[in-house]
């Protein structure tokens, strides 16, 4: 009996120490609860990890500066492997948590969720530059220009820039996805709406050891430019194969050689690393600052990096910058929220966002341009910045650059 | 006419290279009739290890390479010891599902290092320049990925003709109640072969990591990659994965040279070797160099 009493007793303390260790908590200001579900392992985790990273030190940055007064994100991250069974899984357990917006990641798992989103009526930044990702969609936000459009832009930057007589006579090598297959057909559309080049050859590639007999067959049909959307390793792997059979072009767009560019996933640092010098005069679009060209916005990342003690790789990044850029983005909805004096809740940031624009348009230090949503434009960065390798790092080649044709071809 | 040849000499280098991804599997099948479904994960740990003996540690590459066959050697060895052994007897398919686990936690331990996520890269300890002879050209990357094969493939066909261990691996693989009735310890051979596999799959993981470079996934997925190798040569010869390799290898280059960008055809590299190997299957079943076991009863 004395027994039960004291067990009793103690029940009581455990929960009025709860309750009071609950109510200090709160009584300082609001939590906001948001998810993210992305590859920290399995494939394509070497871009998921340092996007990770970054999203989780700008939210702890956001709470210990204080961004938002006395209100707090709490911002769960969980690794899903790639696997959109366990992205499905990880949304619904942080919609029963009350998030009020989504991060998510792949292509596979945005598309495969789309209706998802479309039914909670929550705003979903994904990593996935995928056009297919805005089809019949209202809550997905692209964070920068999507690959249709930086494939298309980088297709007029061959185009202005081609040197020789007659077309440009391109080959695009892409990844055997929906991830890697959906811009091509945009680029298709570009070229009918008159864009000056011709696409010779859509390579999908495999797990390739050598790339000899790939490479010389684009040699016999003259192709001049392949133009790459798919991950590094494969990019890495053709470089080195194009190098040792001396047919990358020694400077751009030279005549019987082939000169190579790529899109967002296929540049980095990562692909320096993987094709040492083979990768010399690649070109590449990014939306984002590299730290390889240092300016206030990457000087921001490098500290941001080193007060959460990241090694050197995951601080200079552009997989980094990126997760960092999606956290400022929910971070400057939920800010301009509150000023607003509106709840913060789903509805209210997803018209938040949609707001983003003109004057109100964002201008993040990770990014080359600002962030604009309206409607009827739900890509955040329009401006792409042309990268080239030189000395063993992606330097910038000339101004920002916006794709023409993408709007011909809406 | 340097286009084919460039094509038939790319087909021989893949091919070798798939060989001796291959080797492994074939080794532990010869002997314990188990097909070993954490292979990748060997090969890429293999590579890693190299990797890490080499940059983090400082040693020169050659030894390097040496030591971390050595590791796997054991490490495999481990494995057998550990989780393998106590299934000896037990139906295939439980062992075939150890591999399976066994594969999905090296992933684990993998992913707890930075190896698992990040890409790397071997310094350069080879010429760059490659090594060209009549418009064909050959990197010496290539080159020594193909002289090790050989080298590695021969020493095991000697090991397994030749020498008391690699007989008596031969004589457990055919019947293990006659090798035990000779006094043939059936463990110790099972311990054998998984280090063996182990280590050939660590040459290959170097190899592979040289070319691709140090992607997990990338270096990982050989494991199931070189698969239809195995089945063609017929999962317990070591000359049938010599063969089947490099016929795999030429079946890639020459579709991707030839088929893919006519037609409308396109990644047909990647299909021409299953369809080759559905075509070779149905005529013989066991593989090109298979046994095909005649029980009397």
């Amino acid at each position: 009996m004395k027994n039960k009493k004291v067990l009793f007793l103690n029940a009581l303390l455990v929960i009025a120490v709860m309750f009071a260790f609950t109510a200090t908590a709160n009584a300082g200001g609001k939590v906001y609860k948001l998810g993210m579900s992305l590859a920290i392992t399995g494939p394509t985790s070497d871009a998921g990890n340092p996007y990770a990273k970054g999203t989780e030190d700008y939210f702890k940055f956001v709470n210990e500066t204080k961004m938002l007064g006395d209100d707090t994100i709490d911002c769960t991250i969980r690794d899903d492997q790639y696997k959109t069974d366990i992205t499905k899984r990880n949304f619904e357990e942080y919609l029963d948590e009350g998030i009020v917006m989504y991060l998510n990641y792949s292509t596979g798992s945005t598309l495969g969720l789309k209706r998802d989103f479309e039914e909670e009526k929550i705003a979903v930044l994904p990593a996935s530059y995928h056009a297919g990702n805005l089809d019949d969609s209202n809550y997905i936000f692209l964070p920068v220009a999507s690959y249709s459009e930086q494939l298309v832009a980088l297709s007029e930057y061959v185009v202005k820039n081609h040197k020789g007589e007659g077309k440009a006579k391109v080959a695009f090598f892409i990844h055997p996805s929906a991830f890697g297959r959906g811009p091509v057909d945009d680029a298709k559309k570009a070229v009918a709406a008159g864009l000056n080049m011709e696409i010779v050859e859509v390579v999908e590639h495999g797990k390739d050891l050598d790339n000899s007999a790939m490479l010389k067959r684009l040699m016999s049909k003259d192709v001049q430019y392949v133009l790459s959307h798919t991950v590094q390793s494969p990019v890495a792997t053709m470089l080195k194969d194009s190098s040792r059979l001396g047919l990358t072009a020694g400077s751009y767009g030279e005549a019987g050689k082939l000169t190579f560019l790529g899109v967002h996933y296929t540049g980095g640092n990562d692909l320096i690393a993987l094709a040492g010098d083979a990768c010399k005069g690649y070109v590449w679009t990014c939306s984002f600052n590299l730290t390889s060209e240092k300016n206030d916005g990457t000087t921001k990342q490098l500290a941001l990096a080193k007060k959460y003690g990241r090694d050197d790789k995951a601080a200079n990044s552009h997989n980094y910058a990126a997760g960092i850029m999606v956290a400022q983005v929910a971070t400057e909805a939920i800010k301009r929220a509150k000023a607003a004096g509106l709840e913060i809740n789903k509805e209210n940031l997803y018209t938040t966002l949609n707001g983003m624009n003109g004057k109100n348009g964002y201008s993040p230090y990770t990014t080359i341009g600002p962030v604009t949503y309206s409607k009827t434009d739900r890509a955040g960065v329009d401006m792409l910045q042309i990268y080239s390798v030189q000395d063993g790092a992606f330097k910038k080649v000339g101004q920002p650059i916006q794709s023409e044709y993408m709007t011909k071809i809406k | 006419m340097s286009y084919f040849f460039q094509i038939v000499v790319s087909g021989v280098v893949v091919g070798s290279i798939y060989a001796l991804a291959a080797l492994g599997l074939v080794l532990v099948y010869k002997s314990s009739r188990v097909a070993n479904f954490a292979h990748g994960q060997i090969i890429a740990a293999g590579a890693f290890i190299t990797y890490f003996l080499t940059v983090t540690v400082g040693m020169p590459i050659f030894f390097a390479f040496l030591a971390s066959m050595i590791i796997t050697f054991f490490l495999a060895m481990s494995v057998e010891r550990i989780f393998l052994r106590r299934l000896i007897g037990e139906p295939i398919i439980s062992v075939i599902m150890v591999t399976i686990g066994l594969g999905s936690i090296i992933d684990g331990l993998i992913y707890l290092t930075p190896f698992g996520t990040e890409n790397y890269s071997f310094p350069t300890f080879l010429p760059q320049a490659p090594l060209t002879l009549g418009g064909v050209s050959i990197s010496w990357t290539q080159l020594v990925g193909v002289i090790i094969t050989f080298l590695l493939i021969g020493g095991f066909s000697w090991f397994f003709k030749k020498s008391t261990v690699g007989i008596s691996m031969r004589a457990v693989s055919d019947d293990q109640f006659g090798a035990m009735s000779v006094g043939i310890s059936v463990p110790r051979v099972f311990g054998l072969a998984w280090a063996t596999a182990g280590l050939s799959a660590a040459a290959a993981g170097c190899i592979i990591g040289n070319i691709t470079g140090l992607n997990f996934d990338t270096l990982h997925s050989f494991g199931i990659i070189v698969f239809p190798v195995v089945i063609l040569g017929g999962l317990d010869s070591i000359l049938g994965a010599v063969v089947a390799g490099i016929i795999m290898g030429l079946i890639q280059q020459f579709a991707s040279g030839y088929l893919d960008g006519n037609w409308g055809l396109n990644g047909t590299g990647d299909v021409m070797p299953y369809i080759i190997l559905l075509i070779i299957l149905l005529f013989k079943p066991h593989g090109l160099f298979g046994v095909h076991e005649i029980e009397r009863v």
